[in-house]
Order: C-alpha cells, then sequence, then structure tokens
C-alpha cells in the first residue's frame, strides 16, 4: 500500500443511513440508524416507541376479565399467549384449577398459533430475500392454519379462547373439528417437508443467508436473547419443558449451532414438526369432562408474576388485583429482548443485509412498544 | 372511458401503512394480496411500499401521536387522484384503545384516521377479513377510475 493509498483510506468518513420510522423496507414501524463505514455496518440502533399506545396504563382499573381481552389487543401475531397469560396471571392468585381438557385445548390453540407465527416468519422472511415464490407458498400453507384457528376461536386473528376458569363454550372440540384438525395437520406436514426440501436446495438462497447475521452463544446469552432465536444459537432453553400445561407433551427442543440467518430459519422450520406432534398428541389423549370451571371467587392478590413460551420467545405479565380490578399491569414481551440481537446481529454485514439481520430475530415492534423504566444499576450501588 | 383510466385500471397499487395497530389488520391486509388463497393480484392489484407509486392508501391502527405527521406526508406525497381505505376498527373509531374507559385514558391515540386524512371506504372488523378488504378496495375503485 502506497502513501497515496493510505491517505485515501483515511478519508473514509463514517455515514448514517436513517430507515424510518416509515419505510418501504420495513413492513412495521420503526427507525433504524445504521453506521456505515464503505457498505460495512459498523453500529446500529433500533428505536421503538412509534407504536406505544400505553396498553398497561389503559388496563389500571379495568375489571380482570376486561382487561384480560384487553391483552389480546397486543399483537395481532400472538394474541392467544398474551390472553393465555393474563388469564394464568388470574388463575395463579385465585387459586383456580382449570379442567384438564380446557388445558388441553389451550395448549392446541397455542400450538396452532406458533405454526402460524412460524409460517409467518418464514413468508415474511423469504419476501424480505426477495423471493416471492417461497414467499407465497409460505402463505399459502399458512392459509389452512389461519382456517383451523377460525373454526375454533371464531376469528381469523383475535380468538379469544382463555377465560379464568377454562376457556369459552364455543371453543370446545367435537369430533368432527377433531377430524378437520388431524387432516389439516398431515396437509401442513406434507406441505412444509416440501418447502423445506425446496428451500435447503436451492443454492442461490442458501448463498444469500449462509453466514450472515451471526450470533454466538456467548453473545446471545449476555443479551439475554429469548426463543428460536437463542435455540438457533445452541443453547438449549425452552420454558415449555418447565410449563404445568405441557407435562403430558413429548417434544424435542430444536438447538442448532450457528445463529445466523439460516439457522434461525432451519430452527423455525424443525419446529414445525415437533408442534404438530404436540397437537397430535392432544387431540389423541383429549380428556372428557367440562371444559370451564365457574365456582370461583374474586379476592385480592398480591403482584402475581407468570411466564410462558409463545413462538418468539418468553412471555411475562404480571398484575396485582384489587377489589375485581387490575393494578400495576407489566407486559414484557419477547421481541423487547431480542433487539439487542438485533442490531448485534447487523454489525459487520453488507447495508444490504440489515433487514435481513433483524427479520432473522422475528421482531414484532408492535408488541415491543411498552413503557419501559431505565434504572442505572452502577449509581444506585453508589 | 379515456386512456388515463384505463391504464389506471390495469395497475392499481395499494399503499399499506401502520399506524400503530396490533399487527393483525396488516397481516390480513398483506395475506389478500400475496396468499394464493385471495390472491389479488389477479385482479390487477398490487402491494406497493412507495407513496408516489401508489394509487389506494390503506390505513390501519389507531394512529398513534408518533404517526400522525408521517401519515400527513405520505397522504400529500401520493399523486392525485388518490383513494383512501381505513381498515379494521382503530381506523374507524379509535378501536379498543380508545374506547374500553379504564381508569386513566390513553393520551397516545390521535385516531380515528377521519380526524387527520379524508377516508373513501371504511372497512369493519376485528381484525378485518382478507374478503371485506377486497371490497373495500373496490368500491373506492370508482374515484380514480372516474377521475378526468
Amino acid at each position: 500500500m502506497n502513501e497515496k493509498n493510505k491517505s485515501n483510506q483515511e478519508a473514509i468518513i463514517e455515514t448514517e443511513v436513517a430507515l424510518g420510522t416509515v419505510h418501504p423496507a420495513a413492513l412495521e414501524p420503526y427507525r433504524l440508524r445504521l453506521f456505515v463505514e464503505d457498505e460495512i455496518i459498523n453500529d446500529a440502533e433500533i428505536t421503538v416507541g412509534v407504536n406505544h399506545r400505553g396498553i398497561e396504563r389503559i388496563m389500571e382499573g379495568l375489571p380482570v376479565e376486561k382487561a384480560n381481552s384487553l391483552t389480546e389487543k397486543v399483537c395481532g401475531i400472538c394474541s392467544n399467549a398474551h390472553i393465555w397469560n393474563s388469564v394464568l396471571v388470574a388463575e395463579k392468585g385465585l387459586e383456580i384449577d382449570i379442567p384438564p381438557r380446557a388445558s388441553y385445548i389451550r395448549v392446541i390453540m397455542e400450538e396452532l398459533e406458533r405454526l402460524h407465527s412460524h409460517l409467518l416468519y418464514l413468508g415474511h422472511g423469504s419476501e424480505v430475500l426477495a423471493h416471492e415464490t417461497f414467499s407465497m407458498r409460505a402463505f399459502y400453507i399458512r392459509e389452512t392454519v389461519m382456517e383451523l384457528l377460525r373454526m375454533i376461536g371464531g376469528n381469523r386473528v383475535q380468538y379469544g379462547v382463555s377465560i379464568i376458569g377454562g376457556i369459552r363454550p364455543r371453543c370446545d372440540l367435537d369430533d368432527g373439528r377433531i377430524q378437520k384438525i388431524s387432516d389439516g395437520l398431515d396437509f401442513i406436514e406434507k406441505k412444509v417437508a416440501d418447502f423445506a426440501d425446496r428451500f435447503v436446495n436451492d443454492l442461490i438462497v442458501m448463498n444469500r443467508i449462509t453466514g450472515v447475521g451471526q450470533i454466538s452463544k456467548k453473545d446471545a446469552i449476555k443479551l439475554e436473547v429469548t426463543g428460536p432465536t437463542l435455540r438457533a444459537t445452541g443453547v438449549d432453553q425452552d420454558f415449555r419443558k418447565i410449563m404445568k400445561e405441557y407435562q403430558d407433551f413429548d417434544f424435542n427442543v430444536i438447538t442448532l449451532s450457528n445463529g445466523d440467518v439460516k439457522d434461525n430459519i432451519l430452527a423455525r422450520v424443525l419446529e414445525i414438526p415437533e408442534s404438530i406432534s404436540i397437537i397430535r398428541q392432544a387431540i389423541k389423549n383429549l380428556p372428557n369432562g367440562s371444559i370451564v370451571d365457574r365456582s370461583w371467587e374474586m379476592s385480592d392478590t398480591d403482584i402475581i408474576h407468570s411466564h410462558i413460551e409463545v413462538p418468539r420467545g418468553t412471555l411475562y405479565h404480571s398484575y396485582k388485583i384489587e377489589k375485581g380490578k387490575v393494578r400495576g399491569a407489566i407486559i414484557r414481551t419477547p421481541s423487547m429482548s431480542n433487539i439487542g440481537a438485533m442490531q448485534l446481529a447487523c454489525i459487520g454485514n453488507h447495508i444490504t443485509d440489515a433487514q435481513l439481520c433483524i427479520v432473522q430475530c422475528d421482531p414484532c415492534f408492535t408488541c415491543t412498544d411498552r413503557a419501559i423504566e431505565i434504572i442505572d444499576l452502577n449509581k444506585r450501588i453508589d | 372511458m379515456g386512456l388515463k383510466s384505463y391504464s389506471r385500471g390495469k395497475a392499481i397499487h395499494l399503499m399499506l401503512v401502520y399506524t400503530g395497530g396490533c399487527n393483525g389488520c396488516d397481516i390480513e391486509i398483506v395475506n389478500c394480496v400475496i396468499s394464493p388463497k385471495f390472491d389479488a393480484e389477479q385482479y390487477n392489484v398490487f402491494l406497493t411500499w412507495n407513496p408516489r407509486e401508489a394509487d389506494v392508501l390503506v390505513v390501519t391502527g389507531p394512529v398513534t401521536r408518533w404517526n400522525k405527521e408521517p401519515l400527513k406526508k405520505i397522504y400529500e406525497s401520493i399523486p392525485n387522484p388518490k383513494a383512501v381505505v381505513a381498515a379494521g376498527s382503530c381506523a374507524l373509531m379509535g378501536g379498543v384503545y380508545k374506547n374500553i374507559h379504564g381508569d386513566i385514558p390513553s393520551e397516545e391515540i390521535c385516531g380515528p384516521v377521519e380526524n387527520i386524512i379524508p377516508v373513501d371506504a371504511k372497512v369493519p372488523g376485528c381484525a378485518v377479513r382478507p374478503q371485506d378488504i377486497l371490497a373495500g378496495v373496490v368500491s373506492a375503485l370508482p374515484k380514480l377510475l372516474n377521475a378526468k
């Protein structure tokens, strides 16, 4: 390298590329700032808060049943997970044992939702890859899941299955519905296997996504990443293994090792057969009996916490009940803790791959826009 | 039918704007264009993310405070003639976030969409069904096609 080139290289200045809040590349409104040096990203910064609606604020003082229905509106993708966890908080506090049949149907709904969320991820990811054919195929398979969800819940997006003490009577499963579910599962399993086969054997797609947006296991643990994004880096952690509702079911936790876009996509693809196997076990061993326990009484409780595993990671809800009303609700969604991973995955990649690195963590910025309080621990120690 | 409206009718571009809803309606709208089951592309309806290309603006969500100005800018940058479709109960009346009446009302919601930009067609539902969206977009089309 001669003297002239050297001085040229020193003259390269870090520039900022700002995307958002509404931008053609990003489907949801959020602000992304990329600090770029010669097409390579040096640093990335994601700002959320555009979608802030203040769900926790408007939950304050609502009757518990109404508040549970409101939590469903936090997110349109994992709506069932939110209402389930919110109901679990109340059930823990009021010490209600729900009938086993209701618990099984909740698990079936949650796994169907996991199928729809993962297929949406595949569709969205393929669209960001600019591969419309794969995207359309994923949406085609997803349509079957949406029809099953509509059959059970009565609506395509917000189902409202769980209530305190069990599930709504309209969501009960009879023989005809069970037959439709098992037919649908056969179809999905076959189509997803075809899809995965084509995806993995497509050299162009594989070259595009292998090694892009890598997150190491150490970084993932440090950033408190959750869900399939964490499992794709090689950490064997799934909340379903310790959840009471999933104790009757036998399933594997999918772990992969690289943590790049390819492993993230494969982790979701491989989780789909596991979810299908859980639903099959549930409809095979579905217990008889009532689906809702109405013999409970409202009382005041302390602050109750509940964690469950949702399609995108670990979801946390907590509130306390005072005279039948909700006080001090806190919701923590999985994408909140995955933002760190999204920023880290961008660093060192080309600017064209930035959107892909963010989408690989399965973001849902609408449910991420929560009010957070940042406490400086160092100051506290002083 | 003039040449302009003939060519417009052959390629209608939808632009979707999220203004802070729950993502449910947004995915249903993307679904009804991309999914092979509904496949709006067979009726010459295409999804775009560029306001300069768009003919129909589909707005979802209750319009949070930070989304108010971007929404106005997007509306202004769409060339005339244009039509606006408000989809979902949030876009029509502020949705559950504005009307649930807890102890503290939410200060973040500026909606419904009508307060901010003029709306031509309204599609109800929480979340909207893909069939309804197609019907809503079709009902807004005469405004585009009959324009001089």
